[in-house]
């Protein structure tokens, strides 16, 4: 058939257009492979489908691709086929009708896509081991590395339907797109505007003020607020984005156009007037991107800084490699002796008993609710000596301190500055004596089962011991487990000392924890968490970013006629180059900054919601933007360099 | 006085051993005298254009060169032709060429933007050159919202806001009905009488070739002919119509 042998020749003629095409569409099938196979994988099934939770976190996540790159393939095959609009109307021109042409493009895109979707999975079955090891190894804390090669057929089998469905509404969707051509627009030369705007600055200040807004509610310290305002939050950005976009940029073209002294000079009056030309058809796809900027940047950022602080934050929690209350009589030789076997080392361990007390003290107010320290909760009480000796042990970075004879610090382990400044300077009641705190330290670690933890002078400790107003006892008189704390050689990554330790304390003590055991834990859940934003956010980065590129190369295509007049009148080599630069780096750049901006006053929410409470540093915030950074500048460096293919070939395109 | 001058100047298309070797322009030498409103004609694929583009070194001669003033542009680099042409030339080209993504004042001002002048300046010269040209009022619109005659003398005022040493005109009545083409063939007249600049028009239509004061004909890359207007309008016009029927034109 003839249809088949220009289809053919055209790819083959067009291949350098085509490339990018190409590119995007495997990475796409790879993608959906890479995805559809992990779910196969007899490892990661092990690792994760045991629990519901991963399940459903990983389907929706599945979904979630699949949409957006159904959404990615449309609209850029869309932009294709209107960058060889040319072409087409040529085919027209000579009496092909469109149902024809749209057979041909339809032939076009079965035979690129069927290569793409032999390649992708290609590349997916090659990189399927990779990729599964990338995510057990940062979901679990013991994966030793050891994994067969396996190729998934069902997942090529589901990837192909998909993909060939994907392909289909692809071709009928350029079909109406080519339904939408007009002969005549051939021959008019693109002489009509189809994207002016004026803008206006109603719409303009709507659009920050809509912004800022959301940005304010997102920044509150208040975790209710943040929780609350949520959905608000993001429609309130995600319309002031769209607004801005829309009515606010061509307003800020139009102001920059407005300044004669720095719009006339020759390579901004033509990239300006070229951009500004162009705004409207291009604002919808930058808001998108934006928008799709920030998420992905925010879920890079989080997975990132989740994943980063998985440690401290297990230590956070935990305090010390291990800790177990009770039996130490028993089981203190046998721990030890696990050791020797695995050839660890105890670095140092120590038991401490676990002594309450239970002053009387005011009810504070703390904003309209009331903070009850005294009535039926007791404190944990530590003498200032056995505080510093346990702050030796622990991983945490806590100061020694020293007290005061008639004084007491406070420790809490949800401490805000709310309660620090009411209960500073409170005092607290005993039978014959009363101390005042004077300090507060924010930790979790010392409670061992309370709720509220005092630290004293250790003259004071004795002589409160001696009154009884300290006890070891409970209300039955029958004394409280001692704790012993450890900490050790090589605490995360030592597993079989861990199940070893887990056989010896499992019920035998009144309660026991390891950091491993922990750890462990934490890295499935937020590896894959981690994991997912990562992968979400890669091809968020490249799908967007290609996106940008077609729009780009489209633009290109009808833009050629102008470069070759401004050669004539005497643009240079040199300024054309500028121009082109000019012209493309808003593109880009405007939905980078609008993204990353956006995602900044996510991660601030992230920050009071998750963050604050895992990373034990005064200022968590700070350590979230400075894990996120680092997402920042690989998402910058993606996209600049294809900053630097599109503008390759726009200069082609336009010479 | 001498604005240009060509010497022997020769266009060969295709690369020199293939055997598809095209001769547009052979040995090719004339002048060009300040104030001259020249026409160049031809049958199609004469090499009228070849020439044009050449003058407006757009184009590079395989041999030969040609001089504007005292200097030889032969040997002029990239950069420096670009430059050469926002200086000294000014173009009008068949289709207006205006960009739409631009105003027409815009448009109009582009070179002096290339060039690097103050805005007053602009502003300056543009008054001075739309002044005349009956456009003040739709400046500040685009191409596509004006006429078509409008947008041609957008584009003559774009030619001419450099003061080039000359305007380089190539068919441009081509695009244009009768009432519009006679409009731009009288502007350029007043821009040759009132603003004393030296126009060379490449055309193949008599009608056009008629505004001119000396019109050079071309066969198969030689200059075939010259003819000067005299007194009489009309002697003029059926000496042009007898030599390009020779020619094989219109």
């Amino acid at each position: 058939m003839k249809l088949t042998t220009l289809a053919l020749s055209n790819i083959k003629r067009n291949f350098k257009k085509y490339a990018m095409y190409f590119f995007s569409l495997s990475f796409s099938v790879f993608t959906a492979y890479t995805f559809f196979a992990l779910m196969q994988n007899k490892y990661v099934l092990m690792a994760f489908t045991y629990d519901d939770r991963y399940k459903a976190l990983l389907k929706s996540f599945g979904i979630i691709i699949i949409v957006f790159v159904m959404f990615f393939l449309i609209s850029s095959n869309n932009s294709f086929i209107k960058a060889r609009k040319r072409e087409i109307s040529t085919y027209a021109l000579f009496g092909m009708t469109n149902g024809r042409i749209g057979r041909l493009i339809f032939l076009e895109t079965i035979i690129v896509g069927t290569i793409a979707l032999i390649i992708g999975i290609g590349v997916g079955i090659f990189f399927s081991k990779l990729m599964a090891m990338i995510l057990l190894d940062i979901s679990l804390a013991s994966f030793t590395g050891k994994i067969e090669f396996t190729i998934a057929p069902k997942a090529a089998y589901i990837t192909t339907i998909i993909f060939m469905s994907i392909f289909c509404v692809m071709g009928l969707s350029g079909l109406r797109v080519i339904n939408k051509f007009e002969l005549v627009d051939l021959f008019k030369a693109h002489k009509v505007s189809e994207g002016r705007s004026k803008g206006s600055v109603i719409v303009l200040i709507l659009s920050l003020i809509l912004i800022g807004a959301g940005y304010y509610l997102a920044s509150s310290s208040n975790v209710r607020i943040v929780v609350n305002a949520a959905i608000p939050v993001l429609f309130l950005v995600v319309t002031g984005t769209y607004l801005f976009f829309w009515g606010g940029l061509p307003k800020v073209l139009n102001l920059i156009k407005s300044k004669k002294s720095n719009y006339y000079r020759g390579v901004n009056l033509i990239s300006v007037s070229a951009f500004y030309h162009r705004v409207k058809s291009i604002a919808m796809v930058m808001a998108t991107i934006a928008v799709l900027s920030a998420v992905a940047t925010t879920a890079i950022a989080t997975g990132y800084t989740l994943y980063n602080n998985i440690e401290n934050n297990t230590y956070e929690q935990l305090g010390y490699d291990m800790y177990f209350y009770g039996g130490q009589e028993e089981l203190l030789g046998d721990v030890e002796a696990a050791f020797e076997a695995h050839g660890n080392e105890i670095i140092e361990e120590f038991t401490a008993q676990r002594y309450t007390c239970s002053p009387s003290a005011d009810v504070l107010r703390i904003k309209n609710s009331s903070f009850n320290i005294s009535k039926d909760d007791y404190f944990r009480v530590y003498s200032e000596s056995i505080y510093n000796k346990l702050m030796s042990i622990t991983r945490c970075d806590y100061k020694t301190v020293s007290i005061k004879s008639g004084e007491a610090i406070y420790v809490y382990p949800f401490m805000i500055d709310n309660i620090a400044d009411a209960i500073t300077g409170q005092a607290l009641t005993f039978t014959d004596e009363a101390l005042k705190v004077t300090a507060t330290i924010r930790a979790g670690i010392l409670s061992f089962g309370a709720i509220h933890t005092i630290v004293i002078n250790d003259a004071d400790f004795d002589i409160l011991l001696n009154s009884g107003d300290i006890t070891d006892t409970n209300e039955g008189g029958a004394p409280y487990d001692k704790v012993t704390v450890f900490k050790y050689q090589q605490p995360l990554s030592s597993p079989e000392l861990n199940r070893e330790l887990t056989q010896i304390l499992s019920g035998n003590t009144g309660s026991f924890r390891t950091a491993y055991t922990l750890y462990d834990e934490s890295l499935q859940t937020f590896g894959l968490v981690c994991f997912i934003g990562f992968f979400m956010g890669g091809v968020f980065i490249l799908m967007t970013a290609s996106l940008l590129y077609f729009k780009q190369i489209m633009a290109a295509e009808e833009e050629r006629h102008q470069y070759r007049m401004l050669r004539k009148i005497g643009m240079d080599d040199y300024m054309e180059k500028r121009v082109i630069a000019k012209r493309l780096i808003p593109v880009f750049l405007i939905p980078l900054l609008v993204g990353i901006v956006h995602s900044i006053f996510a991660m601030k929410s992230a920050d009071t919601l998750v963050f604050s409470n895992m990373i034990a540093d005064e200022n968590s915030y700070s350590t979230v933007l400075l894990c996120s950074a680092v997402m920042y500048g690989i998402y910058a460096i993606v996209y600049s360099i294809f900053y630097f293919i599109t503008k390759g070939q726009y200069s082609r395109i336009v010479k | 006085m001498q604005i240009l001058k060509a010497e022997n100047i020769s266009k060969v298309y295709g690369t020199k051993k293939s055997a598809k070797q095209y001769m547009a322009l052979k040995s090719i030498s004339f002048e060009v005298k300040e104030g001259e409103f020249i026409g160049v004609m031809g049958a199609s694929g004469s090499g009228k254009t070849t020439l044009l583009n050449i003058l407006g070194s757009i184009d590079k001669p395989t041999t030969g060169r040609f001089f504007m003033g005292d200097t030889d542009i032969t040997t002029f680099n990239k950069k420096q032709l670009a430059k050469h042409r926002i200086d000294n030339i000014g173009f009008i080209f068949q289709d207006y060429n205006l960009l739409e993504t631009m105003t027409l004042k815009e448009n109009i001002i582009l070179p002096l933007a290339l060039s690097g002048y103050k805005p007053n300046a602009m502003e300056e010269k543009l008054m001075e050159i739309t002044k005349n040209m009956g456009i003040t009022k739709v400046l500040e619109k685009y191409p596509y919202e004006v006429s078509g005659g409008e947008q041609q003398r957008a584009a003559a005022c774009r030619a001419l806001i450099t003061n080039p040493k000359i305007i380089l005109a190539d068919e441009p009545t081509g695009n244009l009905d009768s009432k519009s083409g006679k409009d731009l063939l009288e502007l350029l007249s007043y821009i040759n009488g009132e603003y004393k600049a030296t126009i060379l028009m490449v055309t193949h239509d008599v009608f056009a070739a008629r505004y001119c004061k000396k019109i050079m004909f071309i066969r198969d890359g030689e200059i075939y002919n010259e003819l000067y207007a005299g007194n009489n309008k009309k002697e003029f016009f059926d000496a042009i119509i007898d030599v390009m029927s020779i020619l094989g034109g219109e």
